[in-house]
């Protein structure tokens, strides 16, 4: 099986954001990056599957700025066999991200399945696993819990609204968005990181897989922090007089009622 | 030439043959082991170490009663073998004795050895009793222990009977020197046999002996009894220093292709001596918090399965056929075993044959972690937290100054000229508790003038979970980019509050080139107290339980200076808790146990606040961040966080400092 995952770089859950000068996006200095977590899910479950089927190979592709090779190598120590990077500058959005992927996994001889996460950590926008698949006119099961895998395509089940489960069937080639509870990503064994660290990783540029910037659909600007967290405020008084002044305060002060 | 001297040289050159031949498969399993040890400095050290432990029984008689027992019967085979090279003697040649030291010596020489006899027998005596009268769950059942004590009861009991026979059937010149055996003789004439049947019992009692000393030389190699042969070298071979360091992997070396220890054969030679060495008394698990809690671990169990592993293996060891050894956790020896340990090591400090455990654990979680990955799931984001934030709870290196927000600490990188340079560590800087402590420790160093600085966002986690967890890459990651930053600033002292850091910034950065002088707060506070430039003057009228820190006091043995600082106090009144020192109990945090779920029995960190709670002291007193937060939880659970306060030794100096 030709297996793929599409991965992305995210600044860590800690980081302490800023924006940057032009307030047009976040200021990446100083900023620790990792791979995003329903990623980790996606390597996981690809890595498994190979284990399942011999003769398989994972590889994982990222699209972005050079840094984000080092999330290739993360995947790479868990266990991936190659990786592709396709250079895209740090503003790229979601279209032409997708639209890169879908040309490098074109460059490809079969494609099978592909993994992503369900959403990134970072943007949370969870557009890249249903356009990739609008790109490479597949199958796209979004939200997984749980996968079989048959010879000819997969049973996929999926997170409803509601906490209930939809079971989607779909054949090959077939993109699968990870949801957390997919599996226990593991932790990469020591041998697996010295490993990763002489893999050869693709160098792909945004022309080479007919990326342009006619496909950069969304200008970001005007980028603003949450305002800081303000105290909370004690109503005192008997529970009547609480609850008018909690009505009052509600109505008056934060206007939602 | 005599009879005697053709049958005893066939059956002693049989049995020692025989036991000469277990010894060198012994001897070639030390050798087959692949781990590297170097324990051969310090000769002269050695020796008078060893001297004191072996000959003197230094370690043995910390025990009061057992110790007492087992130096007597250790003195009395010494003097008794004597007795027994000299019978071996004069039944190969009849008239070969050792009565050219004089009379007076030979003298002095049967006597001591008609006492042993019988204070050998009064000590046997004790154990049987220890054994199956009080049986001490640490003693447990041992056939091994049933036939040690069957065989040195009959080998005394035959002494005496010897002795008795010969008194009454030769008269020899030396008979007064042995009062023990006389007073038996008195005894033996009411049989009122004749003269030749008392010479022949003397004989029939003599080869008794002899035959009973063979089969011990025969039976010693497979059993705890190897100790008597094992536990003088292993004495001889000890650390020297409480402190020490584990040894690093040099992860640069591409011929190292394994990390830790998968099989028994990838253990040093001296971890072979370790097993050869444990005689089961079973003091390392009367004192271990995870044994005393329920949990699978005992570290006495660990010994005797890992040296049950070397014997199952034994063949594919000696023949070189190293990957067909089978694996360290093979059923007996499982995950939970090797997770349970907290690193306390009550376990190290109590073997009286200086047995080293952690080591073992350590390594064999070296293995789990780095080579497979298999370790407790709460355990992954501890070690991505330390990767990214360097820092094993999830926060971001900018928060760790918030603690001292309004303090005005000025950090290195501000140019401060210091003193001693103040490691926060990750507890004290992103747990709100903790923080209270270093406040209050940050401000008795105002209080005294003391010019220091911080590291601030520079600082990272010392590395010291991870290594404890088996994830040597990561620590020494961390490491060294601690030490490059602190020999940036070119730090010569370190205070610190938190005794994991403590011990790994002293003793185990060295090898990463950190040379500094690192003190722990305790040791800190005391100076300044003795000095003078603290002056705690408040009266505190209130009973005060200390908790020893396991990383503080058995690994760097600083047990005196918190009990000062303590005691330093006005009025307060300063209560040891049923364990303490040497014996304390640990708090249940160490070993990276801080950030494991404990769902085997009971909790350690209750088990421990329940003895403090028994002193019935107003404030348990600790001098580590772990220790503040596991008592703290513990108090909380026995609901009696109203009447009993956990705090931190700093924080009861601050407030009595004006």
């Amino acid at each position: 099986m030709n297996i793929f995952v599409c991965i992305k770089q995210v600044p860590d859950t800690e980081t302490k954001i800023k924006l940057n000068a032009t307030s047009s996006g976040i200021d990446p200095a100083g900023i620790k990056w990792i791979l995003s977590t329903y990623d980790e899910y996606a390597v996981e479950e690809a890595l498994r599957l190979r284990e399942k089927n011999p003769g398989s190979t994972v590889t994982v592709l990222s699209a972005g700025p050079a840094r984000v090779i080092e999330s290739i190598r993360t995947a790479l120590a868990m266990g991936a066999d190659n990786g592709i990077h396709i250079d895209l500058p740090e503003t790229a959005d979601n279209n032409s991200i997708a639209k890169a992927l879908a040309g490098a996994l074109k460059k490809e001889a079969k494609v099978d399945l592909v993994f992503t996460g369900k959403e990134a950590l970072d943007d949370s926008a969870a557009q890249v696993s249903q356009l990739l698949a609008e790109y490479l006119d597949a199958a796209c099961v979004t939200v997984v819990l749980g996968v079989e895998y048959g010879p000819a395509g997969v049973k996929a089940r999926r997170e409803v609204e509601g906490g209930a489960v939809e079971v989607i069937e779909a054949s090959f080639p077939v993109i699968i968005a990870a949801q957390k509870g997919l599996n226990e990503p593991r932790y990469a064994s020591l041998p697996n990181i010295m490993k990763a660290k002489k893999k050869e990783v693709k160098a792909l540029k945004a022309a080479d897989v007919g990326v342009s910037d006619a496909d950069q659909k969304i200008r970001y600007k005007n980028f603003q922090l949450p305002p800081p967290k303000q105290a909370g405020k004690k109503i005192a008084g008997d529970p009547a007089t609480q609850a008018k002044e909690l009505v009052r305060l509600l109505h008056e002060e934060a206007k939602v009622v | 030439m005599t009879w005697q001297t053709f049958v005893f040289v066939v059956v002693a050159g049989l049995a020692f043959g025989y036991s000469g031949y277990r010894f060198a498969i012994l001897y070639r399993l030390l050798k087959a082991q692949r781990g590297k040890a170097n324990r051969l400095g310090h000769l002269g050290a050695r020796t008078l170490a060893a001297i004191a432990d072996v000959f003197g029984q230094r370690a043995v008689l910390r025990k009061r009663g057992p110790g007492i027992m087992h130096a007597t019967i250790f003195w009395g085979f010494l003097i008794i073998t004597i007795g027994t090279l000299e019978q071996f003697v004069s039944t190969i040649h009849t008239s070969a004795n050792f009565q050219f030291i004089g009379q007076t010596p030979y003298l002095t020489l049967i006597w001591l050895q008609d006492f042993f006899t019988l204070g050998v027998l009064l000590a046997v005596g004790y154990a049987a009793y220890r054994r199956y009268v009080i049986r001490p769950e640490g003693l447990g059942k041992s056939r091994d222990a049933d036939l040690v004590l069957t065989f040195t009861s009959s080998l005394m009991v035959a002494i005496l009977l010897m002795n008795g026979f010969h008194i009454l059937g030769d008269n020899p010149w030396y008979r007064d020197a042995m009062p023990v055996s006389k007073y038996l003789a008195t005894g033996l004439a009411g049989l009122g046999l004749s003269q030749e049947s008392n010479h022949a019992l003397w004989l029939v009692f003599k080869w008794v002996h002899m035959l009973i000393v063979l089969g011990f030389a025969m039976y010693i190699p497979s059993s705890k009894h190897l100790h008597v042969i094992a536990a003088g070298p292993n004495s001889f071979l000890k650390r020297l220093s409480r402190e020490k360091g584990m040894t690093p992997i040099n992860f640069e070396d591409e011929s190292i292709q394994q990390y830790g220890t998968a099989r028994i054969t990838d253990m040093t030679w001296k971890d072979g001596l370790d097993l050869y060495s444990c005689t089961e008394c079973g003091r390392c698990q009367d004192l271990c918090p995870a044994y005393n809690t329920q949990k699978p671990l005992s570290p006495k169990a660990l010994i005797m399965d890992l040296k049950e592993n070397l014997h199952r293996n034994k063949a594919k060891a000696l023949a070189g056929k190293y990957d067909e050894v089978g694996p360290l956790i093979d059923g007996n020896i499982t995950d939970d075993v090797i997770w349970a340990c907290t690193s306390c090591r009550a376990c190290e400090i109590a073997c009286p044959v200086f047995i080293e455990q952690t080591d073992k654990i350590f390594d064999i979680r070296r293995n789990l972690v780095m080579m497979e990955s298999r370790f407790p799931a709460e355990m992954q984001p501890v070690f991505k937290n330390m990767e990214t934030n360097a820092s094993p709870w999830a926060f971001n290196p900018s928060e760790r100054v918030n603690w001292a927000e309004g303090l005005n600490i000025k950090t290195m990188a501000e140019g401060a000229e210091i003193e001693v340079l103040l490691w926060v560590g990750c507890a004290a800087a992103f747990d709100d508790r903790n923080k209270k402590v270093l406040r209050a420790f940050a401000s008795l160093l105002k209080k005294a003038a003391v010019k220091f600085a911080i590291l601030g966002t520079e600082e990272q986690c010392t590395g010291d979970p991870a290594r404890r967890m088996g994830n040597e890459y990561l620590y020494q990651s961390l490491a060294k980019a601690n030490v490059e930053t602190l020999n940036r600033y070119n730090v010569k002292r370190i205070v610190t509050a938190c005794p994991h850091c403590f011990n790994t910034l002293k003793n185990e950065y060295k090898e990463f080139g950190g040379n500094y002088d690192v003190i722990h707060h305790s040791q800190y506070l005391a100076g300044l107290i003795g000095e003078g430039r603290i002056k705690p003057t408040k009266a505190f009228d209130e009973t005060v339980a200390f908790h020893d820190s396991c990383f503080l006091g058995r690994w760097n043995d600083v047990f005196k200076e918190p009990r000062d600082v303590i005691n330093s106090l006005p009025a307060a009144r300063l209560v040891e808790m049923k364990e303490h020192h040497d014996s304390s109990m640990c708090c249940g945090a160490g070993g990276g146990r801080m950030w494991m779920e404990e769902t085997i029995g009971k909790r350690i960190n209750v088990a421990r606040t329940e003895q403090a709670l028994e002193t019935k002291a107003g404030v348990v007193a600790s001098s580590c961040p772990f220790c503040m937060t596991m008592l703290t939880d513990g108090v909380k659970t026995k609901d009696m966080q109203d009447k009993v306060k956990v705090l931190d030794i700093a924080e009861l100096i601050d407030q009595a400092t004006p």
